[in-house]
């Protein structure tokens, strides 16, 4: 703790300067010594070897590689490796699909409950972190005296996918799934979803549930 | 006579069927798949009909449905007249060159003497040459014409590259004709029938230079330096659209195809299968009787033929989706210091080896 | 004989009177900002001679949408996807250094294990910085496939990035104190597997490239730029490593735990745009180097600083504990707030020194933001580098300066 306290600003800015002008002297940075730096060379020759001089032999070489992954892939397409269809990296994308990794942050949801409600309750900090300023809500009030948002629009043409909304809800009512097909439209009108387009029910979600509670838990404080 | 007249126009229409309705379109599809595979991607495959992709292959017809209905656009201040007549002199000799090009020998059949080659002139790789330097004018004109700063930049290196590289190439071959002694591709391509008397292993440094010349000839990279589009664009064809842009697509294409059968008659054995006489053929296919024996032989050459031809496309695909391209004033001086010079020493020891 | 030299001379006299006499006319060019070369969006306004170039001029701001300003309206947390933005190659860094300079305001150490994570996430992103402008430079150079070798190699890193933080650009992993998660399981297999296949291509890049002559002719000798110069125009980064000189934040100011890190600085001899590629290929085996040390020493424990009023907390205190409810309301509403004063600190970005001065009034909001991008020297002395030289040479000396615009332009 404090190890960089602010008391120390004045002599870390002078100490940047007098470093920035060391550099003037060649290989020395401010007062560390050569060795700790550790440069190397990378630059074997500045004049072409006789080896370079020639086109030929680097050219066959280059082809070499270029024909070997040629024929690895054609093996690949005809016999493919276990497991996949086809030794090449690239997937055919509409018909095959990547599997995402459990942090993979899409589209934003809210948390539909078992009896249809939303979990929210419309405190409004989504509201507030949003860097993009694109969740609007507006609360009121159920008969049993619960608070719910009447109003949420989240404005799918301004998200930016961060996922401060999912980090700083104390209810665990929005959430970043998995969906990332379909947000885009040809109308700025439909990519202000409203409400009833950002449910979605607590099943299908649990997954992400369970992977919020495990990064956001007391361990990793 | 009338025979004679069938013989033609079955080879023409074979030899303009197979160049532009096969190789031409398809050869846009082996670029893309080929340099997709060797890159580890899959390629294009989004054409389908009916939901059949057939591994990209409706690609060609997708691309010149949709250039075909492109608008032909000529920009404003543009010379309308050559910058219309510009892709038509860069295609046609491109189209013409390879009618002097050897698919086959000479055969006998029902008493009637085929030569498969549609025109069998005694100085055809002259012909060759004198249409492939008629394309610069498309080149140059296409550039100039367009009215655009590109284009002109563009104009000005093909017509610098495309000069100074025709003169290595000639010289090029030069050493093939002295070892062959013959000026006619029928005669270069029958003399080949031994396998170590293949171009190659006689001319392997003209082997290496015409394939270097020649792929400048060609606009391609290494040597694509008229059309490098990191530096000026598209080149000479930066202002055209639709038909008049799949016609100079068309003639680099076509131009491969000659390429690669001047390679092919000159230094791969022409029609001839290694190891195999065509006596040995006609032994093969007596079962036939010998008018059937000589017609499968003759079948048998032409698709040695294009296989090899097949093969030297392949190649020239490698290199070029392997290499950079050269800088405008390196290429000059490799075509004027290295390739000239190179070419020069190559018929001087094959003279020299002629002689002792 | 004699009468050979007469000719010679009378030649070479009509030919200098054609010099003379030949008008000529410079050609004024506009590169961009829609060229394929500048990409990136910026503007060469080109004075030519031919196809040598006379006169260079480089019109930058096609990318400023305001990032300080943007920072200045919002949260301190708040700037953290708008630095994803900045070198949008590279996002991890600037996330690291942004949160760097403000727990420096602050005076906040973070635990050990989130030192690790930073380290390893900056270097995955040099090297997808490093990947993607090695490979830019093949394709732009026309070899295209070296070009997708490398961005196949790039995309395996992000895919690493993207099961650390959900996504492959827009980052937004790191935290004022700390991280927004751990490390997945099994992430070290994972890198593993991911170097091995990096470390292939690498080998088939480095074959298609490094000697070819083609390559070689392009890249050598072209913008080149003396240690002087560079120390000057306020080089940094791989560009000032390629002149010769061994600045390297991470060695000259550690950072982090880079000061535990086993790594060499590669430098080059001449500072030519051969340099630059060299640098750039060694710094890729550098960097993959202290992933690994860092994954083989990285220690258990928490990532994140127990102090709620500067680090959002756990959502099991938020869940249960209705103290901590209320003040997440307060830190979140208010935004955190930084002691008075005014901050600088710079870490070893992609291209360079990437530095973010902050100011700080005590309120929730940035006073002042201000990045030290790293490109914008280097993209101001693109005059320098190609004036005199041909057309041509643009193409490698622009894309080895690594010119970002998000960065530039802000």
């Amino acid at each position: 703790m404090n190890t960089l306290g602010i008391n120390e600003k004045k002599t870390e800015i002078n100490r940047n300067l007098q470093s920035s002008v060391s550099i003037l002297q060649p290989y020395m940075i401010g007062s560390i010594p050569i060795d700790k730096l550790k440069p190397k060379k990378v630059r074997k020759n500045t004049e072409l070897t006789l080896w370079e001089r020639l086109y030929i032999p680097e050219i066959v070489r280059g082809m070499v590689v270029t024909t070997r992954h040629f024929i690895f892939n054609m093996i690949g397409f005809v016999f493919p490796p276990n497991g996949k269809k086809r030794s090449i990296f690239t997937v055919y994308y509409p018909e095959e699909k990547l599997t995402l990794p459990d942090a993979y942050r899409g589209r934003p949801v809210l948390v539909m409950r078992e009896d249809g409600t939303e979990r929210c309750v419309a405190c409004g900090l989504c509201e507030k972190i949003c860097p993009a300023l694109c969740i609007s809500i507006l609360g009121g009030e159920r008969e049993n005296k619960e608070r719910y948002p009447t109003y949420y629009t989240l404005d799918m043409s301004l998200c930016v996918f961060c996922g401060f909304c999912e980090e700083v809800c104390p209810k665990e009512a929005i959430l970043m799934s998995d969906e990332y097909e379909g947000l885009a439209e040809y109308d700025r009108k439909n990519m202000l979803y409203p409400k009833e387009k950002l449910l979605v029910s607590e099943k299908k979600l649990q997954k992400r549930i369970d992977y919020v509670r495990k990064i956001y838990s007391k361990c990793n404080y | 006579m009338i025979a004679d007249l069938i013989e033609a126009v079955a080879k023409i229409l074979f030899i303009f069927g197979v160049n532009m309705g096969f190789f031409a379109p398809v050869l846009g599809w082996v670029e893309r798949k080929q340099s997709a595979v060797m890159q580890d991607r899959v390629g294009a495959n989004r054409a389908d009909i009916f939901g059949f992709t057939l591994i990209g292959l409706l690609h060609p017809v997708a691309d010149t449905i949709k250039l075909l209905t492109k608008e032909d656009f000529i920009p404003a201040g543009a010379n309308k007249l050559f910058h219309t007549l510009a892709p038509f002199i860069t295609l046609t000799p491109a189209l013409i060159a390879f009618s002097v090009i050897p698919f086959g020998g000479q055969y006998e059949i029902y008493g009637h003497t085929i030569n498969l080659v549609i025109a069998d002139l005694d100085v055809g790789i002259l012909f060759i040459f004198a249409f492939a330097s008629l394309s610069i004018y498309g080149v140059v004109l296409g550039g100039w014409s367009s009215n655009n700063n590109w284009s002109f930049l563009g104009a000005m290196r093909a017509s610098a590259q495309m000069l100074s590289y025709e003169v290595a190439m000639g010289l090029a071959i030069i050493g093939v004709i002295m070892v062959y002694g013959s000026l006619r591709l029928t005669d270069i391509g029958a003399m080949q029938e031994n396998f170590f008397k293949w171009g190659i292993f006689l001319q392997p440094i003209g082997f290496i230079l015409f394939i270097a010349c020649a792929t400048a000839e060609n606009k391609r990279i290494p040597f694509d330096i008229p059309e490098a589009e990191t530096e000026i664009v598209a080149g000479y064809f930066t202002e055209y659209s639709s038909m008049k842009f799949i016609m100079f697509w068309m003639a680099e294409f076509l131009e491969m195809i000659t390429i690669a059968g001047i390679i092919t008659t000159l230094f791969l054995g022409a029609w001839h299968i290694p190891f195999i006489s065509s006596k040995m053929l006609l032994s093969l296919f007596s079962f036939a009787g010998a008018n059937g024996a000589t017609i499968l032989v003759m079948l048998t050459n032409i698709a040695t033929f294009f296989t090899k031809i097949i093969f030297m496309i392949w190649f020239q695909m490698t290199i070029r989706w392997t290499l950079p391209r050269f800088r405008y004033d390196q290429m000059m001086k490799l075509g004027w210091k290295i390739l000239l010079p190179l070419s020069l020493i190559n018929i001087f020891i094959t003279g020299l080896v002629l002689l002792l | 004989m004699s009468y050979g030299l007469f000719l010679m001379s009378r030649v070479c006299n009509f030919m200098s009177d054609i010099t003379k006499e030949l008008h000529t006319e410079h050609m004024v060019i506009n590169m961009g900002p829609s060229h394929p070369v500048t990409h990136g969006t910026v503007k060469f306004v080109v004075t030519l001679d031919g196809e040598t170039i006379v006169n260079f001029e480089v019109e930058i701001g096609y990318l400023h949408r305001g990032f300080e300003k943007m920072c200045e309206s919002g949260l301190w947390e708040q700037a953290f996807p708008y630095t994803d933005r900045l070198n949008y190659v590279s996002s991890m860094i600037n996330n690291v250094g942004y949160a760097l300079a403000v727990e420096k305001l602050i005076g906040i150490d973070t635990p050990e294990r989130c030192k690790y994570i930073r380290v390893i996430v900056s270097e995955l992103s040099r090297l997808s910085d490093h990947f993607t402008n090695v490979a830019a430079s093949g394709l732009e150079l026309g070899a295209f496939t070296a070009f997708l070798y490398f961005v196949e190699a790039r995309d395996l890193i992000w895919d690493l990035l993207e099961s650390i933080c959900g996504a492959r650009l827009t980052s937004n992993y790191v935290r004022i104190g700390g991280l927004k998660n751990d490390l997945p399981e099994g992430f070290k297999g994972h890198t593993a597997r991911v170097f091995k296949r990096c470390r292939e291509l690498w080998i088939d890049v480095d074959k298609l490239l490094t000697k070819n002559r083609i390559f070689l002719d392009r890249v050598r000798d072209v913008g080149i730029m003396s240690p002087d110069d560079a120390i000057a125009y306020g080089f940094t980064g791989p560009c000032l490593r390629a002149s010769g000189v061994p600045y390297d934040v991470r060695k000259a100011q550690p950072y982090l735990v880079y000061d535990r890190m086993d790594f060499e600085i590669p430098i080059g001899e001449k500072g030519d745009n051969f340099d630059r590629y060299l640098v750039r290929m060694e710094e890729i085996n550098q960097s993959m180097r202290i992933v690994e040390q860092a994954l083989d020493n990285i220690p258990d424990g928490p990532i994140n600083v127990d102090m709620p009023e500067y680090r959002w907390q756990s959502k099991d205190d938020i869940y249960t504990k209705i103290e901590s409810v209320i003040f997440h309301f307060k830190t979140v509403v208010e935004g955190i707030k930084p002691p008075e004063g005014e901050v600088y600190f710079a870490v070893e970005g992609g291209n360079g020194e990437l530095g973010f001065y902050l100011v700080s009034n005590g309120s929730g909001k940035p006073y002042k933001c201000r990045v030290r991008p790293p490109c914008f020297p280097l993209t101001a002395a693109m005059p320098k580098m190609v004036t005199g030289s041909l057309i041509a040479d643009v193409v490698p000396t622009f894309d080895m300066i690594n010119m970002i615009g998000g960065e530039c332009d802000r």
